[in-house]
C-alpha cells in the first residue's frame, strides 16, 4: 500500500508538472499579453514597454517559468495582473463553489440514476425502462445552457421558488447557500443523471444474469435484498469509473453554468483569465485542477477496493 | 465481501481460494464474467427480435443522414439568407418550421445543421478511433514501458483543463468545420485509447491469443487476426455514444462562439442562437428544433449502440 | 491620450467569454479635456405606467435602507492611476469617491469636491479651491497636497500618464489651493476633471498603491464608505456618516453584483434578487417599457456632448479597405434602417455622424446613404482592376454581435463583396487594433461629454505603420481632422468649436474610416421602490447630468417602504 501511495504521489507530481509547463506555454504564446487587457485605450509601444517591464514579462520565457515555480515552491500563486487578487485568494473562494456545485450535482444524479436503475433493470426493455431511456436520452439532448434559462423562467420567475442568480458562502448562511445553488446544481446534473443511469443498469442486467444471483433467487431471497444486498455493489465499477471522468471533465468546466447564474467559481475565473492573459491566474487555477484530477482518479480507485477488496489496481 | 457475492458459485472465485493473487485473480474474474455473460445475451439475441424501436431509431438515424448528405441537391431555401420581412414566423406553409431571429428558414439551417453536426460528431470521433484506439490496441497487447508512457499521456491529456486548451487553440488556428473537428477529435483520443486499452488488455491473455502465440503467430498477425475483432464491437458501442457526447459538445463550444464560423449553421449553434437574447420566449422553435433533433438522435445512436452492446455484450464497465 | 474613451468596453473589460454587453470607458482623462458643450439636455422622457417621471422621486425622502444594482460587468479596481473605469467603475468610484468636477444638467462643468475653478487669460493656467472641512473616510483630510499627490500618481502611470501630458506642472500655494500649469491653451480643461483623473483618492491608498503587488483599499471622500469587494461577486459599501454634503446618502448601504447575462440579469431583477439593474441591451427597453412595477430610463434622449456609437471600423492602411471607393462600397452596401430594425430593436437612432439631432455639434454631412445599385458599380469598378473583393470582418464573443455581424454579411455580399466573419476573443482583437491587422471590425466608442477626448483616434500623430502600435486604429491620415481637432481644443468661444467638430464630422463622413450602425443605448431598469437614482442635484444646487450613459450617482437615492 505504501509502495501503491508513493507511486501515486509521483503520478500525481509528474502530471501537475507536465501540466503546469503545458499552461504556461500554451498561455505565453497565445496572441496578445496581459498589457493589452491593463492598458486598453493606453495601449502605446512606450507603455507597454514599461508594463512588460514592470510585470516581468520582458524576461526570457523560461525564466518566467522558474521564476513561477519558484514562488509556488514556497505557497505562492501569484496575483492577478488586472486586480491584484491573489490567484490563491481567487481559489479559495472559487473552489469551495465548483466543489459545492460538482457534489450537490452528483448527489442528486446519483439520487436519481441508482433507485431508478435498480427498479428498470429488473425488467429491461419494458414500458418503464424503455420511458426511464428515453428521458434520461432527453436529458442528454438538453446541454446546460438550455436547461439553465428554462429552469429560470419556471423556477424562478414564474413559481418564485429560487432566486435566478445569486451566491451566498456556505459558511456565512447554508440555508440560503442551499437555496441559491439548487438551480445551478440541477442545471449540470441533468447530462450525469444520464450517463450514470445507463452504465449502472447495463451492468446491472448483466450481474443479474451470474450465478450467484441465480443461486441468492434459489435460496429465497427478497427481490429487494437481491438487488441491494448481492447485485448493486458488483454493478458498480463502470459507475464509479464514469463519475471520475465525469466528474472531472466538471473540475473547472461549469463556466457556462457559472456564467449564466453569476457565480464565480473557478470555471468562470479560468476562461475569464484565459481570455484576458491574466497569466498566473490561469497557471494557478490549471495547476489546481490537474491535481484535483489526480486525485479524483486516486479516491475512485481507492473506492474500486471499497467496493470489491480484492482489486488492487495495478 | 465474498458472503455478499456468493462467490463458491462462479468459476473465479473457485480459482480464487487457491490463488495467491488476489489482484489477479480478480482481473480474471471480470473476464470470466464478462464471457459468461457474453453466452447468456447472446442467447438471448438469437431469439428475441430487434423491435420497432431499433429501427425507428435507424430510420431516424438513415433519415438525418441522407437528409444531411442530399442537403445541397434537396430543393430547400438557402440557410444562410436572411428574409427581414419573415422574422421569427412560426411553423408556416412558407417555412415548415418557421424562421429564426433574421428570417432564416429553420428546416433549411437544421438540415444543413445536421451535416455539420454529424461530421464533428462521427469524424472527430473517427479520429480518436484511429488514433487513440490504434495506440491503445498496441499498448494493451504490448504493455511494457510502451504502455506506461502511452497511460500517463493519456491522463495528462485528460487532467488538462479542457477548455483553456480549445480557447488557446482556436485563438491560433481558426474556426473552420475541419480545424473544430481536429481538436475535438484530438480531444476524444485519450478516451479511445483508455478503453480499446483496456479493452485489449483483457484479451491479451486469453487462451486464443495465447496459443496464436504459442504457435509462433507474428505480433501484427495477432493483433489484428486475433484481438482486433474482438476489441471492435466494444470500440465501435463506445465510439457511438461519443459521437452523441460530441454533438452536444459542438453546441457547447457554439454557446462560447469557439465553434465553426458563423453564419454556418450546426445544431450546437443553433441550440446556442435560440437560447441567446432572450430567444427562447421571443421564438422557442430556434432552439426545440434541433434540440429535439438531437434528442432523438442521441435515442437513435444510443439504441442502436444499445443493442449492438447486446448482441456482443460488452460491458460498459470497459469504458 | 485619453484613456477616457470609449473604445469598446466589452473588448476592454468586460469579464465574461459571452458578455451580453460591457461598459465603455466613461469620458476618462484626457489631454485637452474641454468642456462647456452643451448638448440636448434633460434627462431621459420615458414615463413609467403610472405617469410620474423614472428615476425622479416623488415625495420626502426617507432615510435607511440599502440597494442592490445588478451591472454588466465587473471592474478592474478602485486606482485612478491603474485601473481602467468603464460605466461601472465610475458607479463604484461615484459610490467611494467624489470627482473634482461634474457636469450639470445643461452641459456645463460645475464644482464638485473642488469648490472653484479657474483660468487665466490664456488658458494654460488653472487654479482650484478645493472645499474645506472635507474629510477622506480614514479620517484624513482634503488638502492640496492630497489632489497633488494624486496628479503625481495619475502621471506618473502608464494607463493615466500620457492622459495628462498636457499638465506641465502641478503646484500648491497654500493648503487649499491647486494650479495647474499646462503645455499649451486649454479653455476646457475643467471638463476633464469630471472623469477618472478627477476622481481624488485619499494618501493612504496612494501609498498602498505604491508597494508592488498589492490591492490599495479605497480611501475616498465618497458617500459610503469601502466595506468589501469580491470581484465577478458582488461590491459593498455602507453609509459615510461624515459625509460633507449634510443629510446625504440617504441609503445606509448600496450593493453592485456583476450578472454578466442580460437575461438572467432581467430574470434578478424580475425576482427581487436585485432593486435595479444596468443594460445594454436595447432588448430590455422593449421588455420593460411601459411595464407597471419598475421605472426605466434610457440613453435615447439626453446624451451631452456625444453619444456612444456603434459602427465598423475599416483600416485604411490595407487592402482592400485602402481604397476610398470599397469602403464608399461598404458604406453605400449598409441598409442600416433595417440593421437598426432588427439589431436594435428600432429604439436605438440612426446616426449619419458622431453627433445626434439636438446636438449643438449636430449638422447634416455627406455620410452615404443606403445605395445597393451604387455600391454593386463601385465594387464592379474595383473587380475590374483588382477581382473581387475579400473582406474578412471581425468581432468578439457575443450573441448580439453575432447577429450583427450576419446582417453586415448578407449585405455585402448582395452587393458583391466576399465577406467572411471571424470571432475573436478580447484580447486579440485589441491587439489586433491597435497593431492595424484587421480589415473590418465591430466596435463601439465616442462617448463623452467633450469631442476633444476622442483626439486620440483621429489623430494623425498617432498612426503607426500596420504591425506597429498606434491608437489611430483606422490608420485614417488625415491633415484636415487634426486641423480641426486642435482648433476646436483652443477654441474659447463657442461658434468656433461647433465648426471645428462639425469640420471633424464631415471629414469623417467622407473619408469613411467608420461605417455608423447606430447609437449606444444603455438603460436602467428599477423597482418602483427605488426613488431618486435619475435626478442628481450637484452641491452648488443645480442640477447634475443624471444618467451619463448609465452612470450615476448613488448619493440621492433612497428606498420608499
Amino acid at each position: 500500500m505504501t509502495k501503491y501511495l508513493i507511486r501515486r504521489f509521483i503520478q500525481l507530481v509528474v502530471v501537475a508538472f507536465i501540466i503546469s509547463v503545458l499552461v504556461f506555454l500554451l498561455v505565453h504564446l497565445l496572441p496578445g499579453d496581459p498589457s493589452v487587457t491593463i492598458l486598453g485605450p493606453n495601449d502605446t509601444a512606450q507603455n507597454r514597454t514599461i508594463l512588460l517591464h514592470q510585470l516581468g514579462l520582458n524576461k526570457p520565457l523560461w525564466n518566467q517559468y522558474t521564476i513561477w515555480l519558484t514562488a509556488v515552491f514556497h505557497g505562492n500563486l501569484g496575483q492577478s495582473y488586472l486586480n491584484h487578487e491573489s490567484v490563491t485568494h481567487i481559489l479559495a473562494t472559487g473552489a469551495p463553489i465548483d466543489i459545492e456545485l460538482i457534489v450537490l450535482s452528483q448527489i442528486v444524479a446519483f439520487a436519481v440514476a441508482i433507485p431508478l436503475a435498480l427498479v428498470t433493470s429488473r425488467r429491461p426493455n419494458r414500458p418503464l425502462d424503455n420511458v426511464a431511456s428515453t428521458g434520461t436520452f432527453g436529458l442528454l439532448a438538453m446541454p446546460p445552457f438550455v436547461i439553465a434559462p428554462i429552469m429560470v423562467a419556471v423556477f424562478a420567475v414564474g413559481l418564485h421558488w429560487f432566486p435566478a442568480t445569486g451566491y451566498v458562502p456556505f459558511t456565512k448562511d447554508p440555508a440560503a447557500n442551499l437555496h441559491d445553488m439548487v438551480l445551478p446544481a440541477l442545471a449540470i446534473t441533468a447530462g450525469s443523471i444520464a450517463v450514470y443511469y445507463r452504465l449502472l443498469r447495463s451492468d446491472l442486467i448483466s450481474t443479474l444474469q451470474e450465478d450467484f444471483i441465480t443461486m441468492a433467487r434459489s435460496k429465497g431471497l427478497s427481490n429487494r435484498r437481491i438487488m441491494l444486498r448481492h447485485a448493486f455493489r458488483p454493478s458498480t465499477f463502470s459507475l464509479l469509473a464514469a463519475a471520475g471522468v465525469n466528474i472531472g471533465a466538471l473540475l473547472a468546466g461549469t463556466f457556462i453554468v457559472e456564467w449564466l447564474f453569476a457565480i464565480s467559481g473557478l470555471g468562470y475565473s479560468l476562461v475569464v483569465s484565459v481570455q484576458q492573459r491574466d497569466y498566473l491566474v490561469v497557471q494557478g487555477i490549471s495547476l489546481v485542477v490537474a491535481i484535483a484530477y489526480v486525485f479524483l482518479q486516486f479516491v475512485v480507485d481507492f473506492l474500486f477496493t471499497v467496493v470489491d477488496p480484492r482489486v488492487i489496481r495495478e | 465481501m465474498p458472503d455478499d457475492r456468493e462467490l463458491g458459485n462462479t468459476r473465479a472465485s473457485t480459482q480464487l481460494l487457491t490463488d495467491r493473487i488476489p489482484g489477479q485473480a480478480a482481473v480474471d474474474e471480470m473476464v470470466v464474467s464478462r464471457q459468461s455473460g457474453m453466452l447468456s445475451s447472446d442467447d438471448i439475441l438469437v431469439t428475441k427480435p430487434l423491435g420497432a424501436l431499433f429501427w425507428f431509431a435507424i430510420g431516424w438515424l438513415g433519415l438525418v443522414v441522407v437528409l444531411a448528405v442530399l442537403a445541397q441537391v434537396l430543393p430547400l431555401p438557402n440557410p444562410n439568407f436572411q428574409n427581414y420581412s419573415a422574422i421569427n414566423s412560426p411553423p408556416n406553409i412558407h417555412h415548415l418550421l418557421g424562421t429564426d431571429d433574421l428570417g432564416r428558414d429553420l428546416l433549411s439551417r437544421l438540415i444543413f445543421g445536421a451535416r455539420v453536426s454529424l461530421i464533428v460528431g462521427f469524424a472527430s470521433v473517427g479520429i480518436g478511433m484511429a488514433i487513440g484506439g490504434t495506440l491503445g490496441l498496441v499498448s494493451g497487447f504490448k504493455g511494457g514501458s510502451l504502455d506506461s508512457m502511452l497511460n500517463a499521456g493519456s491522463f495528462v491529456i485528460l487532467a488538462f483543463p479542457a477548455i483553456v486548451a480549445v480557447i488557446a487553440i482556436v485563438a491560433f488556428w481558426g474556426q473552420s468545420l475541419l480545424k473544430i473537428t481536429i481538436i475535438i477529435g484530438v480531444g476524444t483520443i485519450p478516451l479511445m485509447f483508455r478503453v480499446v486499452r483496456a479493452s485489449s488488455l483483457s484479451f491479451a491473455n486469453r487462451d486464443f491469443v495465447i496459443a496464436a502465440r504459442t504457435m509462433g503467430a507474428i505480433t501484427p498477425r495477432i493483433l489484428f487476426r486475433e484481438i482486433l475483432p474482438n476489441v471492435v464491437p466494444v470500440a465501435v458501442t463506445f465510439g457511438l455514444i461519443t459521437v452523441a457526447g460530441v454533438i452536444v459538445l459542438e453546441g457547447s463550444l457554439a454557446f462560447l462562439g469557439l465553434s465553426v464560423a458563423l453564419p454556418t449553421p450546426s445544431w450546437g449553434n443553433l441550440i446556442a442562437e435560440g437560447t441567446a437574447n432572450g430567444n427562447l420566449s421571443i421564438n422557442p422553435y430556434i432552439m426545440l428544433w434541433p434540440a429535439f433533433s438531437m434528442f432523438l438522435l442521441l435515442l437513435s445512436i444510443n439504441l442502436i449502440g444499445d443493442r449492438m452492446r447486446l448482441r456482443f455484450d460488452i460491458r460498459e464497465g470497459l469504458l | 491620450m485619453a484613456s477616457g474613451n470609449e473604445i469598446s468596453r466589452r473588448t476592454f473589460l468586460s469579464r465574461g467569454a459571452v458578455t451580453g454587453g460591457a461598459v465603455v470607458l466613461g469620458a476618462a482623462a484626457s489631454t485637452a479635456l474641454a468642456g462647456c458643450s452643451t448638448g440636448n439636455s434633460g434627462s431621459s422622457s420615458s414615463t413609467t405606467a403610472s405617469g410620474s417621471k423614472p428615476g425622479v422621486g416623488t415625495g420626502t425622502p426617507v432615510r435607511g435602507g440599502s440597494l442592490t444594482v445588478g451591472t454588466v460587468a465587473e471592474i478592474d479596481g478602485f486606482y485612478p492611476p491603474m485601473n481602467h473605469w468603464d460605466t461601472n467603475g465610475y458607479l463604484y468610484a461615484n459610490a467611494v469617491y467624489d470627482p473634482l468636477m461634474a457636469v450639470g444638467a445643461d452641459g456645463t462643468i460645475k464644482p464638485y469636491l473642488a469648490q472653484s475653478i479657474s483660468s487665466n487669460s490664456t488658458y494654460d493656467a488653472w487654479t482650484m479651491t478645493l472645499r474645506p472641512g472635507v474629510k477622506f473616510s480614514d479620517g484624513s483630510a482634503l488638502t492640496s497636497a492630497v489632489v497633488k499627490a494624486n496628479f503625481d500618481a495619475l502621471r506618473g502611470s502608464p494607463l493615466t500618464g500620457t492622459a495628462l501630458k498636457q499638465v506641465a506642472s502641478v503646484t500648491t500655494p497654500d493648503a487649499m489651493t491647486v494650479v495647474f500649469t499646462l503645455t499649451g491653451p486649454n479653455p476646457t480643461f475643467p471638463a476633464g476633471l469630471t472623469s477618472q483623473v478627477g476622481y481624488v483618492v485619499g494618501e493612504a491608498m496612494i501609498q498602498q498603491a505604491s508597494i508592488p503587488g498589492t490591492t490599495p483599499k479605497p480611501v475616498g471622500t465618497g458617500p459610503f464608505i469601502f466595506a468589501e469587494w469580491q470581484p465577478n461577486d458582488h461590491f459593498t459599501a455602507t453609509r459615510n456618516p461624515h459625509y460633507w454634503r449634510s443629510g446625504l446618502p440617504y441609503l445606509d448601504q448600496i450593493t453592485f453584483k456583476p450578472i454578466p447575462d442580460t437575461v438572467q440579469r432581467e430574470a434578478t431583477l424580475k425576482t427581487g434578487g436585485v432593486d435595479m439593474i444596468e443594460s445594454t441591451d436595447p432588448g430590455t427597453i422593449n421588455r420593460f417599457s411601459g411595464q407597471s412595477g419598475y421605472q426605466l430610463v434610457d440613453s435615447r434622449t439626453g446624451v451631452i456632448g456625444e453619444p456612444t456609437t456603434g459602427f465598423i471600423m475599416l483600416n485604411t492602411a490595407v487592402a482592400p479597405t485602402n481604397d476610398l471607393r470599397i469602403r464608399q462600397a461598404l458604406a453605400k452596401g449598409l441598409d442600416t434602417a433595417q440593421i437598426q430594425k432588427i439589431f436594435g430593436g428600432g429604439f436605438a437612432k440612426p446616426v449619419n455622424g458622431l453627433f445626434l439631432p439636438g446636438s449643438p455639434y449636430y449638422s447634416k454631412t455627406d455620410y452615404p446613404t443606403y445605395d445597393p445599385a451604387e455600391a454593386k458599380a463601385l465594387v464592379n469598378e474595383y473587380k475590374a482592376q483588382h477581382g473581387t473583393p475579400t473582406l474578412q470582418l471581425i468581432t468578439i464573443t457575443d450573441p448580439r454581435l453575432a447577429q450583427l455581424v450576419q446582417i453586415v454579411q448578407q449585405m455585402w455580399n448582395q452587393v458583391g463583396f466576399d465577406i467572411s466573419v471571424k470571432t475573436v476573443q478580447q484580447a486579440s482583437i485589441i491587439t489586433e487594433f491597435v497593431t492595424g491587422s484587421f480589415q473590418a471590425a465591430t466596435s463601439y466608442q465616442f462617448g463623452t461629454v467633450n469631442p476633444d477626448l476622442n483626439y486620440v483616434w483621429w489623430s494623425t500623430t498617432t498612426i503607426s505603420p500596420v504591425g506597429g502600435i498606434g491608437l489611430n486604429f483606422t490608420r485614417l491620415d488625415d491633415p484636415q481632422i487634426e486641423t480641426a481637432m486642435l482648433a476646436g481644443r483652443a477654441a474659447t468661444d463657442q461658434q468656433t468649436r461647433v465648426a471645428s467638430y462639425q469640420k471633424v464630422n464631415q471629414r469623417l463622413s467622407q473619408d469613411l474610416p467608420y461605417l455608423w450602425i447606430e447609437q449606444y443605448l444603455f438603460s436602467e431598469v428599477a423597482q418602483n421602490r427605488v426613488q431618486n437614482f435619475n435626478n442628481v442635484t450637484l452641491p452648488d444646487g443645480s442640477p447634475g447630468y443624471s444618467f451619463n450613459e448609465g452612470q450615476f450617482f448613488p448619493t440621492q437615492i433612497w428606498m420608499a417602504g
